[in-house]
């Protein structure tokens, strides 16, 4: 099944859900599609203007452009997942730093879109770091 | 580009014993068509899906709980992001600190694999005001 993990470009979350035997939905997979596309040479000009209009399926127009090009990436990974697995209270270092009001909409995407998901938290120490791998397992082990 | 290529980052928990330069030999030693660069946290390597996928289940033979992999946006060397071309390296700081956090991760795959039975210890709660406002109060004295 397709999981689509919060950060998007978590290495911990890919590696996880990718070892337990489902495909993650990740941010570098939708960015390898736009990057090998000879049309677009430079960083900034990853996100075309076609993108931010694709943005608005998932964010109204007075949303800033910003967060509509970041939507219109995660968006459709949203769509195609069949459950989420997202981090919470991670560090501000963790995950795609920058733009906290689309994190916050996809996770209120996921959750309108009523697929199964489990949050997890940031693992500060040993326990926590098993509780975390145990609960992402089960819950993986559980959409089979 | 062809669409089929991939290409993966493996990253090397903090507490393995194994070596970058391990694991770059022995995607070498494979005898694929794959593109190997040897990097601090472990390597990148690129080719077909099939023949990195290959790899990639060769390399967590070395140390299975204790190496992870994920999936690079960017080609190696991609003018773009190389730093030997000047490329910015905007995800370097994530990398960073999911390296560090590798060494708490890797010790709860291993109890995951042998079924070890954890229990969650709830977290203090944050400080409340009033009590924030006791201690103020009484160092402000």
């Amino acid at each position: 099944m397709k999981v689509f993990i919060v950060p998007p470009n978590s290495l911990i979350l890919f590696d996880l859900v990718e070892r337990y035997g489902h495909e993650p939905l990740s941010l570098m997979g939708a960015i390898h599609e736009k990057v090998i596309n000879p049309e677009i040479e430079s960083p900034p000009m990853n996100v075309t203007p076609e993108d931010v209009k694709k943005g608005l399926k998932y964010a109204g127009i007075e949303v800033p452009s910003g967060i509509r090009g970041r939507l219109a990436l995660w968006g459709p990974l949203v769509d195609q997942a069949d459950a989420a697995i997202i981090m919470d209270e991670a560090p501000f270092e963790f995950g795609c730093v920058g733009c906290h009001r689309t994190d916050e909409m996809v996770r209120y995407y996921i959750k309108k879109r009523k697929i199964p998901y489990i949050v997890v938290r940031y693992p500060n120490n040993e326990s926590e770091a098993k509780v975390m791998v145990a609960k992402i397992k089960e819950f993986l082990e559980g959409l089979k | 580009m062809d669409k089929e290529f991939e290409t993966r980052m493996i990253v090397i928990s903090p507490s393995s014993s194994v070596t970058p330069d391990q694991v770059t030999r022995l995607v070498h030693s494979l005898g694929m068509e794959i593109t190997v660069k040897e990097t601090c946290y472990g390597a990148m390597i690129e080719g077909s899906k099939e023949d990195v996928h290959k790899a990639l289940a060769a390399v967590r033979n070395l140390d299975p709980d204790r190496i992870f992999t994920k999936v690079r946006g960017f080609p190696i060397g991609d003018a773009r992001r190389c730093r030997a071309h000047h490329g910015s390296r905007p995800g370097f700081t994530q990398l960073e600190k999911e390296w560090e956090c590798l060494r708490l991760v890797d010790k709860g795959v291993t109890a995951s694999a042998c079924g070890e039975k954890v229990c969650e210890v709830p977290r203090p709660n944050k400080l409340p005001v009033k009590k924030l406002r006791e201690i103020v109060d009484e160092v402000s004295k």
